[in-house]
């Protein structure tokens, strides 16, 4: 009996481990996958939230994934690692997606309801909100501006 | 200790261990031992019961939850103040905000970092959680150069990456939104769920909104906040004394400004100025000559 239960523990700790270490999902709206381990290197392809990575190597801050047929550097700030559910040890995930994690991770404070908030503020202003959130700046832009200003290329592993 | 009690505790430190990683391979474990006649159906029942109390109290909330109720804080802020649309200034700060927010702790958040100006005479500026910063003309007009504007949007952005924002929420809220919730795995709310959790995200969007307003963080979240804008400084080639210089004069005009905006919220400028003028010769950081950008902020602002 006691042999039978130090083994199921092992056994649990092990697949525990080996299938959290394999994959990653990304948890920005969309992150980006480079070619190399830097912020401004070219991208690969961008990845959407939610999707899962498998993680081929590391180095520094930034993890070398391979996803849809691509290989890829991805900076860990844009992923967590996958926990383990019922469906990803059972092999039933949708396509590759940690769908359900993702359900459950992002099942508090959503879409809906902010949409619920909102229609009981309606004069909160979140037009202007989404006007904000429309000022992006592209990587050669910001590239230009530390080099225009003798700056420093941050990040690199 | 009979060979029964061992295995049973045995297997309820593995299952334990376990506790911070997920419920659900617990019950994995738990069905497993349970089917091998390792535990009892009703010590599984126990072991699953726990694990799930516990996932439910330890659970954090997410990036892209942190999201949703920053854009509520920011949409709470614009009910206050008017946007200043200025293409030009707006521009500017993106790029010097976005450069830092590369060089800080936290370089992505969900939705990225995104920096406004509010058209406000006011000194102020402003972190919602995920990643918008708000600063206002008043303060802006304050600022000399970059190096001094660097500073303040570093600042802010220590307070997004620390996460100084959420902490104002009450923790009572966040053990009921969790409890709202429940273990399930369904992505659909119910009517009343969904009621319960748009009343607890105004309650907590108005904590957090609150604090950044009215009541301000507290000297020790405003200390780390300067430390760590005076690092992320550091790593892009800006001089970390833009931060003591902007702080100076803040302090220098605490007193005909008091009562309002930073001045309200943030009561501790000199004290703030000893310390980091203190971490900067601690880190041997000398004094920069930044003409380039000097000129540059000119040419923008």
């Amino acid at each position: 009996m006691k042999r039978k239960s130090w083994l199921f523990s092992a056994g649990l700790l092990l697949i525990a481990s080996v299938a959290a270490a394999a994959s990653v999902t990304v948890i920005t709206q969309q992150a980006m996958l480079r070619q190399d381990k830097r912020f401004f290197a070219p991208v690969v392809t961008r990845v959407p939230y939610g999707e899962s990575l498998h993680v081929l190597g590391s180095e520094g801050d930034w993890l070398r994934v391979y996803y849809q047929n691509r290989n890829g550097w991805i900076h860990t700030g844009e992923v967590k690692q996958q926990k383990i559910t019922l469906s990803t040890l059972t092999a039933q995930g949708a396509s590759g997606t940690a769908q359900d994690e993702v359900a459950l991770a992002g099942k508090g404070f959503t879409p809906e309801v902010e949409e619920a908030f909102r229609k009981k503020n309606p004069s909160m202003q979140f037009n202007l909100v989404d006007k904000v959130e429309s000022f992006r700046v592209s990587d050669k832009t910001i590239r230009a501006f530390l080099e225009r200003g003798n700056l420093k290329e941050p990040g690199g592993a | 200790m009979s060979e029964k009690i061992i295995s049973w505790l045995s297997f309820a430190i593995t299952a334990l261990l376990l506790l911070p990683a997920c419920a659900e391979v617990v019950q994995v474990g738990t069905t497993m031992g349970h089917g091998a006649g390792v535990i009892t159906s009703e010590q599984k029942g126990s072991i699953d019961r726990t694990a799930i109390k516990s996932e439910r109290a330890a659970r954090p909330i997410t990036d892209r939850e942190e999201y949703y109720l920053g854009r509520a804080v920011a949409a709470t802020i614009l009910g206050q103040y008017r946007l200043y649309l200025n293409e030009r200034t707006t521009n500017y700060l993106n790029r010097l905000g976005n450069a830092l927010a590369l060089a800080s702790d936290r370089p992505f958040t969900y939705g990225g970092y995104h920096f406004a100006v509010l058209d406000s005479e006011e000194v102020n500026a402003l972190a919602c959680p995920g990643g918008i910063v708000f600063i206002t003309r008043g303060m802006l007009k304050r600022a000399a150069n970059e190096e001094e504007l660097a500073a303040i949007l570093a600042h802010e952005i220590a307070h997004v990456n620390h996460k100084d924002g959420l902490a104002a929420i009450k923790q009572s809220r966040w053990v009921e939104v969790v409890a709202t919730l429940g273990g399930g795995a369904t992505r659909e709310f119910s009517g009343g769920q969904l009621d319960k959790l748009a009343t607890l995200f105004e309650g907590s969007v108005n904590d957090v909104a609150k604090t950044l307003i009215i009541n301000g963080y507290g000297r020790k979240q405003e200390l780390v906040a300067d430390r760590s804008a005076m690092i992320f400084m550091h790593r892009l080639g800006y001089d970390p004394n833009g931060l003591t210089d902007y702080l100076a004069k803040l302090a220098g005009q605490q007193e005909t400004g008091a009562g309002k905006g930073l001045f309200a919220t943030h009561p501790d400028m000199s004290y703030r100025l000893v310390k980091a003028r203190g971490f900067i010769s601690e880190n041997n950081w000398p004094r920069q000559n930044h003409l380039v950008r000097d000129s540059r902020f000119h040419r923008y602002l």
